[in-house]
């Protein structure tokens, strides 16, 4: 079964890539005497796991093919300093993205200098290798990005900012070049993707008596830096990046009673402190490719809601006065990767994945951690078109209250410890 | 279960492995066509340095002595292997994956790449700061050819 779905995805899917993409490589068109230059990418893919739905899918069964993305833009240029453009996203992947277009970036940069440029608007934030680029999943060589650094459900957390930054590269005669971003802005919010699902999500549905949580809004600031050195030793980078964050989380808290009225409250949740770090590296020698990563973010949060009292006899609940509870956190987590392009269509890689939900607890618990092992297949099918064949073996989930692939809600007979996985991705891009 | 799973994983790294140390083995073919870097006649600089070709052609640079230069690239061909072995020191889907990457994050526009030689000289012919690249053996009519220092 699973193969004959496959099957059919591959071959339909790639045929029907090259013909779009095919159609749609005339790119550039005149605007008031401006070249302007449009480009765009789609994505599909299926998902076929062997226990747990991951990714807000129904992956366990015959699999899922819940995983749509594309993205088109313009640019030109004005003069020969500045730069415009803007790109509009949309996904959906399982619960994720439904289909609700958002404005991804659109920005003015002006280059100064190579070692002094201004850029404006909402902008991909640069953080670690490959943040800013997450969504082009035609220059990787994986379907998935390893997930511990970047999860597909937890993207809208760190991919943009409304605000500036200020960036170049510094040439250090020999002893290679350095290049650093520094930013600052508001950080536009996710209501469709993986942070709001998983706290949205009640712990079982219908509720008969319990007490669930629904946003209205969160939001806040970021802002953050990256320096990357590109050494003298042909081929290898390294790098580090920090990002801070001041988020507020407002919503409503429900309390489903016995006899099912429900009482609701206000809920809200501010950053005390939020930082990431991290450190990267990337080598590249002939047709070879070693990328590893590794961050540690630290937070901690205040939250204010009411907790509710209620009357055995009558069943009926009150909340009390809102107080605050405070809490922290401390994740870790990083991966390796190697690839290798054997022939012009056909490259090759495996990485391997890993995430700590609580470093201060023991890490081997499954609900602790999630380490990813990956292998993976690329096929460029022409310039434009990829195909990729990518097995994952996963082992742990991260526990009920980490929303990173695995939610409760999608596996509502609970967690198995691992997890199988099998992606068939196709992109095309002109 | 367990063992099974790691065996499974065992092989595939095994197999991975071994191609990476064939891989070191097996020599790379060599690229031995040599090439030229031509320039508008609005480009006032008559050398480059091989630093500056490639500022050039990774977008970090957009000027050479004081001249506004955009870069024009082949799509293919020995000229094009030559070139990105000899300055860029990226092959060519690196090269791709790089300009791609500026271009869906804002951050730049695609450079201009044309089929052969001769479209490259005709259009570094008639634009303005246009800076590129051909075979040795290459018409250069109505360009100037850079000294690479």
């Amino acid at each position: 079964m699973t193969r004959q779905v496959i099957g059919r995805f591959g071959v339909g899917g790639v045929l029907a890539a090259l013909a779009l993409s095919t159609a749609l490589q005339a790119q550039d068109f005149k605007l008031f005497n401006r070249t302007v230059q449009v480009h765009g990418f789609a994505t599909e893919g299926y998902l076929h796991s062997s226990s747990n739905n991951y990714l807000t899918m129904p992956t366990s069964g015959s699999g899922s093919f819940a995983m749509t993305d594309f993205g088109v833009n313009a640019s030109t240029e004005l003069g020969d300093k500045v730069h415009v453009g803007a790109q509009f996203y949309d996904r959906n992947i399982g619960a994720l993205g439904n289909w609700h277009p958002t404005l991804d970036w659109a920005v003015i940069d002006y280059k100064y200098k190579s070692w002094l440029e201004f850029r404006g608007g909402q902008a991909k934030t640069t953080l670690g290798l490959f943040n800013d680029t997450q969504d082009l999943e035609f220059i990787y060589t994986w379907a998935l990005l390893p997930q511990a650094v970047y999860p597909v459900d937890l993207r809208g957390e760190n991919i943009a900012h409304i605000g500036g930054d200020v960036l170049g590269r510094v040439r250090v005669k020999k002893l290679g070049s350095v290049a650093y971003t520094a930013y600052g802005g508001k950080q536009p919010s996710d209501m469709q993707g993986g942070f709001v699902y998983g706290i949205n999500s009640p712990p079982t549905v219908p509720v008969v008596k319990g007490h669930t949580t629904h946003l209205a809004s969160y939001g806040g600031t970021s802002f953050g830096g990256d320096l990357r050195w590109q050494t003298p030793v042909k081929g290898l980078l390294v790098g580090s990046s920090f990002i801070a964050k001041d988020l507020t989380t407002t919503g409503t808290n429900y309390y489903w009673n016995t006899q099912l009225a429900v009482v609701p409250s206000p809920y809200a949740k501010y950053t005390k402190a939020d930082h990431t770090t991290g450190f990267y590296s990337e080598y590249t020698f002939r047709n070879f490719r070693f990328d590893g990563e590794y961050r540690r973010q630290q937070r901690e949060t205040s939250t204010i809601q009411s907790k509710f009292s209620c009357v055995a006899k009558t069943g009926v609940c009150t909340y009390a006065s809102p107080s605050s509870s405070a809490s922290s956190y401390d994740y870790r987590y990083g991966y390796v990767a190697a690839s290798y392009r054997f022939t012009k269509w056909f490259e090759a890689g495996a990485y391997n994945s890993r995430y700590i939900a609580a470093a201060g607890t023991n890490w081997d618990l499954p609900t602790n951690h999630i380490y990813d092992q990956t292998i993976a297949a690329k096929f460029d099918i022409d310039r434009f078109v990829d195909l990729k064949v990518e097995g994952h073996f996963i082992d742990g989930n991260g526990g009920a209250k980490v929303d990173r692939g695995f939610y409760p809600d999608d596996n509502a007979k609970g967690y198995a410890n691992v997890t199988d996985l099998l992606v068939v991705r196709t992109g095309f891009h002109f | 279960m367990l063992d099974v799973r790691m065996n499974r994983i065992a092989n595939n790294l095994k197999f991975l492995l071994i191609a990476v140390a064939l891989a070191f083995v097996v020599p790379q073919c060599a690229v031995a066509a040599d090439v030229k870097v031509i320039a508008n006649s609005s480009v006032t600089a008559t050398s480059v340095s091989a630093g500056d070709i490639k500022d050039v052609f990774l977008l970090d640079k957009d000027s050479l002595g004081g001249s506004h230069v955009e870069p024009v690239l082949t799509k293919g061909g020995p000229a094009h292997e030559a070139f990105l072995k000899d300055y860029i020191g990226r092959n060519d889907s690196a090269l791709q994956a790089f300009y791609r990457s500026l271009v869906f994050t804002g951050k730049a526009s695609m450079p201009k790449m044309l089929a052969s030689d001769a479209e490259v000289v005709a259009y570094v012919a008639k634009t303005k700061g246009a800076i590129g690249y051909v075979g040795s053996g290459a018409s250069t009519d109505g360009v100037k050819t850079l000294l690479v220092k």
